[in-house]
This record gives structure tokens, sequence and C-alpha cells, in this order.
């Protein structure tokens, strides 16, 4: 047992810190919100060029083969200071692609991936809501050697700058796991109508209305009704790496919040010292490390390719609600400040929120919880 | 990153359930929790049995330096902990194993060490806590119990309270006033006594439940041989830190909970409500499910302070974190599982009892850990002050 950093991890950390915070201060984060891209090119070519595209992609595709322990820890450091646009959506989407390309397919999109020049967009929730297979209704209509699809797919994470969608659909009839097709899009096809939809983190999700795409059936990723277990592994890898970006954020919550309470003096004296804050500080501190080791369990079996299902639903349900909790407290603490966008508390705290949402919400993740502890 | 065990401790760990699994089944039949060893004879004498047991296999001295009789190291006496904790047995006397035997070790002269290690280890003698005081609880330093020393002895004057285990106990480890002149913190003395002294009467105090687990102990010119001091004269409050420090990781806690969670799915898949299985009710997976991820996330912070311990860092801020997690866990737990029993978790420990009587025992049981060993509250100040560095107000 050893649950110290590696001597890797930690330059990896320390590397993307001081990256982040040179080339994406707070500053920055306030732009982008109101930017019409969400995202910032240039920076995103600095990234690529650091390799941070290609993180996990295998090396023989122009990736920088890292492992996925390797990746959490920097996906939380990322998380820490935030970034604003499709970093994580692109790198876990990736994995789709590795687990379920053809070796055309995976040589054609996974070197532009890497290099900066393809951004991913996984269409996958609708208007239902739902995060099982059966909120998956958009068809996908075969006519000749196209399918054709038809429907609306919500939330799609920057899908007005992506270059290739990734849409699940229905190539049979009925709502089980079976019959769900994945296809890879190209985002300027004819007949898609995308709209940002305006949404509490300002992260650009967009509404993507598909009316008779015509997509070539070579573009099917995996097999025809078979796309279901590909987003499952969508789900567990990125509920992993969506934790470890919200555990990122809400590290940097907890020493802002501290930090202020040990400036700030009222009463003749600092905040901090007052026990009823002091006390909520420790609870937002034990929120933190009992969410810490968590998450790192489920990184690590993930990493070493043992099951991590259950340990990826756990930290997603538990970090979903540590990440709200931790930044509603930190507003508060800081009183009236708190509450301005000036600050940077609401900046985790409307991120927090969004976090939630994505790769399925709580209760989602308890219902497949409760599968996996035995409940009948 | 690796939350592997190695071979070595995986073998340690099959050998530690295999014996608690076997001990498991020779719990008397009034045995309900872990208040049980100080409730009545016969679980006394199956804590005896236990410990027996355990001693004879070296596991009471896991962890310690070789030469004063240990094996081992930190982790192995987590697995243990683990597999005790699992099977929710006595066998380790809080005390004597887990707070005096570190701290001799670290603070105690070379006599005290060889006269008291061997008989701990061996489980020869169990100790108890004489230590809080009616006006002195989480303000320990200010206790008032004097000791004044004459010649080779002191003799000892007060009273002691919430002395878990006092009424079964060879020994006692206890601190005293010593110098009523000298400034706080520098005027207590730390000491080993036979509760067996004339002069020290044990009065019994009933828990809310009932059960006979803790006491007040009068002490009326008790004679102590000054060769039973553990460190200095009057800087017995260092001591007191030491011991302190000797935060355990609460895996045994955590590892009741674990079984407590298994018992309760048993329990909902086999038992029916409205014609289906209780597991089928959305509100009761939700809850279990999100117990379940609250258990797993205290079980891999008490491996890190584990990790820590091993490799003699304190850990002592997640200690404290899974403390407070784990005792306020327990409390969810016992809320839940009277919820999921219905009016049966108003149902003692008896043939009409569901679970065992489970529920209600843990319902009532939960304060223990809450309140006990620095209150949670007291914790949540160390975690400000020595963690986030937040200032104390004086």
């Amino acid at each position: 047992m050893d649950l110290r950093y590696t001597e890797q991890q930690e330059i990896l950390k320390k590397s993307a810190r001081d990256f982040l915070a040179k080339e994406c201060p707070k500053a920055k984060t306030r732009e982008l919100e109101n930017d019409a891209k969400g995202y910032d090119p240039a920076l995103w070519q600095k990234m690529a060029e650091l390799g941070w595209l290609g993180f996990n992609i295998p090396e023989d595709y122009e990736g920088m083969g890292y492992s996925f322990e390797d990746l959490t820890m920097h996906i939380e450091e990322v998380g820490k200071n935030i970034l604003s646009g499709p970093y994580i959506s692109t790198v876990v989407n990736t994995f789709a692609i590795v687990d379920a390309g053809t070796e055309e397919q995976k040589k054609d999109l996974l070197p532009k991936v890497s290099n900066g020049n393809c951004i991913l967009a996984l269409a996958w929730y609708e208007e239902n809501g739902l995060y099982d297979a059966s909120g998956i209704t958009l068809k996908a209509t075969q006519k000749g050697s196209d399918y054709h699809l038809n429907g609306t797919k919500m939330f799609v994470d920057c899908a007005h700058v992506a270059n290739t969608l990734i849409v699940a659909a229905r190539t049979k009839e009925g709502s089980g796991e079976d019959g769900v097709t994945l296809f890879l899009v190209d985002a300027k096809s004819a007949g898609i109508k995308i709209e940002v939809i305006p949404t509490i983190a300002h992260d650009h999700l967009c509404e993507v209305v598909f009316k008779d795409v015509a997509v070539p059936a070579k573009n099917i990723l995996g097999k025809v009704d078979k796309g279901w277990p590909v987003l499952q592994l969508i789900i567990r890898k990125g509920s992993i790496l969506k934790s470890a970006e919200s555990l990122g954020g809400l590290q940097a919550v907890v020493e802002m919040t501290v930090a202020y309470a040990k400036e700030r003096v009222q009463y003749d004296r600092p905040i901090g010292a007052f026990q009823a804050l002091q006390h909520k500080m420790s609870d937002m501190w034990i929120a933190a490390g009992t969410s810490r080791y968590l998450l790192y369990e489920a990184a690590w079996l993930e990493s070493e390719g043992e099951p991590s299902s259950k340990e990826a639903s756990m930290a997603k349900a538990y970090i979903n609600e540590a990440y709200k909790l931790i930044t509603a407290l930190g507003v508060k603490l800081h009183g009236g400040i708190g509450t301005s966008n000036d600050h940077d508390a609401p900046l985790y705290f409307r991120r927090a929120k969004a976090a939630d949402t994505v790769y399925g919400g709580t209760d989602f993740h308890r219902e497949l919880v409760a599968q996996h502890i035995g409940l009948k | 990153m690796d939350f592997r065990l190695t071979e070595k401790q995986i073998e340690h760990r099959k050998e530690c359930y295999k014996v608690c699994a076997e001990l498991d089944k020779k719990k008397p039949k009034s045995w309900v929790g872990f208040e049980s060893p100080f409730d009545n004879e016969e679980g006394w004498a199956f804590h005896l049995l236990c410990a027996k047991e355990f001693a004879k296999r070296g596991w009471l001295a896991l962890g310690w330096p070789q030469e004063y009789g240990g094996t081992g190291d930190m982790m192995d006496k987590v697995i243990f902990a683990e597999a005790r904790g699992y099977y929710d047995l006595a066998g380790s006397d809080i005390f004597g194993v887990a707070m005096l035997a570190p701290t001799l070790l670290a603070a105690g002269s070379e006599e005290i060490k060889r006269e008291f290690l061997p008989k701990i280890a061996n489980a020869d003698l169990m100790f108890c806590e004489l230590w809080s005081e009616p006006n002195s609880g989480s303000d320990l330093a200010g206790l008032q119990s004097s000791a004044v020393r004459k010649g080779d002895e002191f003799i000892v004057n007060g009273q002691k309270t919430w002395n878990t285990g006092a009424h079964y106990a060879d020994w006692a480890f206890g601190v005293y006033k010593s110098d009523p002149n000298a400034k706080k913190h520098h005027n207590l003395t730390f000491m080993l006594c036979d509760m067996k002294s004339p002069g020290i009467t044990v009065k019994g105090i009933p828990y809310m439940n009932g059960s006979h687990v803790y006491n007040e102990v009068y002490l009326d010119d008790v004679h102590i041989p000054a060769k039973y001091i553990v460190g200095q004269e009057n800087e017995g409050w260092a001591v007191v830190n030491v011991l302190a420090g000797f935060e355990r990781s609460n895996v045994d806690m955590v590892y009741g909970l674990v079984k407590g969670m298994e018992e309760l799915i048993h329990y909902c898949n086999e038992n029916k409500r409205g014609g289906q299985p209780l597991s089928r009710d959305p509100l009761i997976r939700n809850r279990l499910a999100e117990a379940a991820c609250q258990l797993e996330a205290v079980r891999t912070l008490a491996f890190r302070v584990a990790d820590q311990q091993n490799r003699n860092e304190m850990g002592l801020m997640d200690a404290a974190a899974v403390k407070v997690f784990a005792s306020e866990l327990m409390e969810k737990y016992g809320h839940l599982a009277c919820d999921i029993v219905g009016p049966y978790g108003q149902v003692k420990h008896s043939k009409f009892a569901k679970m065992n009587g489970n529920p209600e025992y843990t319902y009532q049981s939960c304060f223990v850990p809450i309140v006990s060993m620095g209150t949670n509250e007291i914790q949540r100040n160390i975690i400000a002050w020595y963690g986030l560095g937040l200032p104390r107000m004086k």
C-alpha cells in the first residue's frame, strides 16, 4: 500500500498548475463565459503542444501514452484552476474511439485530437433528461449505404465549435440497451442546427437538432445496435475524470475560504477565530478529505484494468454532493462578497452544479451503486 | 498510488479473519455490540477469551519494537483491527493495547516498559483510563484530583468519571494534579495504579440504554508508588498529548459499519413489504447507496491514515477527520437501519427483534464514539486550529 503521489505525478501536477496560472487566470475564465466560442483556440494549441490532448492516447496514434491514474491527477489540477472549454469532454470522448474505433477511424481521428485539430463532442442526452439507455430516442434510419439521423440532442458540450460529434442513436425499435448505435458525424453536416443553451456555468452546452442528417455507414463507431457498452465506458471513465476536476475545484474553495477567514477582520479579530465558521471550514475539509481517496481508489482501479464501475459511480455520487456542499459553504463564509460574480467562489459554485449533471447525476449513480452492492 | 496489500499482508488478513470468525461463533447470547465486554460477567469473560487468543498469536503487540516482544508493523495492526471490527469483537483492550502500550514505548522508563509491556501483550492485565472528572471533560488540563508526593509515593485524592470498564479493570492509567502552585499544563503527573489499591471505589453509571459500561471512580488517600510515574513528575500533560497523538486509524469502527451494511442489504433482500422485497423500494435503494458511498469514502481515508502511520507520519488531521466522519456515519447508519425495520427500530435485542436488535442498539450507542476520545466538536477545533491554521480565540 502506498497512497502517495508518484514523483511523475508531482511533476505533472506542478506543471499543470504553473501553466494554467499563467495561461488561464480567473480574468480569462470570466471572459470566456461571455465569449461566443467559450474556449481559447490559441490556448488549445499550446495545450496540444504540451501533450494535454493526447495525454492518454496511445503513442502509436501520436499520443503521450500516460496512465489513466496520471491523467486523473492532471485533471484534478485543471479543475482546481478552472479551464473553460471542451478539454475534459474531448479527452473523455477520445476513450470511445480508442475502445471501439476501427483502425482507420483511430488513424484518422486520434492524431488530429492529439495535435489539437479535432474537438470531439458527445451528443447523448435528450430532452427527457434520462441517463440510461431508455433516454436515447433519436432515430437512425438506414437508407442505402447511409443512415439518416432525426431528432434532438441536448447539453452537447461545445458542439458549436466541435469538429466531430459522437451521436448516440436508435437503430432498432425499443428502448432497451440493445439497439443503440454510435455514429461519428461531421459537425458541419447538412441538416444539423446548433444553438448554445444559456447555463449556470456558461459552459456552452448546446441543443443540436438533426434533420435528415446523412451519415455513411462506415462512420458507425463500434457495432450496429451495440453502442450502449461504449457509452457505459464513457460513463465510467467520464465519472472518474469529471470527479477529479470537481475534487480540484472543491480544494480551491476550501483554501480560498480559509485564507479569507484569516484575513477578514470584524469585531477586532479575524473572522476565522469564530468557532461557528471554524466548524464549517472543518466540515468542508473533512468533505474534501473523504472525497479524495475515494476518487483516487476509483482512478487506480481503472488504471490497473481492474473492475472499477462501482467505485467510479460511488465517487461521482459522493463528489457531486461534496462539491456542491463545499462551494455553497464557501460562498456563505465569504458573506456578501461571496455572492458577487467579481469573486472567485461563485465561479466554482456554478460549476459544481453543472458537474453534477455530467455523465450521470447523483441519483442515477446511486441506483448503479445499489445494484453493485447487491440490492435485489 | 497503490491500494494493494502485499502477499504477506494478505495472508495475515486471511488469518485474522479466520480467527475472528471462529471467535464470533462463541459470542454469548447477551452480546449486542461494542459496549458488551463491560456490561455483564459473560461479556467480560468473552473479552478475556478473545484477548488470550489474540495474545498467543502476538497480535496485541503488533507494531511494537522486537525487543519488547513486538512483531509486524502498523499495517499488520490495522489489518487485525479490520477483522476484529468486522466481527464486532472485543479482546483488544482499547486502554492497555491501543493507548497505553504505545505511550509507554514513547515515554516510559525502561523499568516501567519491562514490567508492563509483557503483561499487556499477554492479556494478563486489563486497563482502564482515569482522566475525565465531573468538572474536566474536554478541558482535561483543568482537572482537580490531587497527588501529593510523600517520599517514595503519592497520596491521591479526587473523583474521576466516564471510566469505561473500571468495574472490571486490573490496573489504570491516570493523570492527577501534583503541583497546585505550578502553571496549567505543567502541574500534572501521569501514573499507573492497581485498581485493587485501598481507597479506590468504583460506582457504575448507567448508559442511556441501561448498560453498565462506564463508572465514577473515587480515590480516597490512594497510595501510588512513585515508580509508576510515566514520563516526568509534573509533566504529565506532555504524556497525555503523546497518548492522544496515537490516533488509531479507526479501521475497526469502519469495518463494523462494513458488516452492518452487509446485514442491512441482506435484510432488505430477504424481507418483503407490500408483496415485494424492501430492496425494490427506490427510497431504500437511494439511502443505502448514499451510505455505501460515504462508507467507501471513509474507508479509503482510513487506509490513507494507516499508510501514513506505517511510514511514521502521524496523519493526525486525517485521523481526526476519520473519527468525526465514521462516528457520524454510525449515527446515520443507526437511523437508517431503524427506518428500514419500521416499528422494530424500537425493539431491543431479544427474541422479538429484527436484525438481532442491532438497529435499536446502534441508535443509542452511536453517541459513544461521537463524544468520547475528544468530542467531535473538539476534533473540529483541532482540525481548524492545527490543520487549517485558524486562530484560536483566547
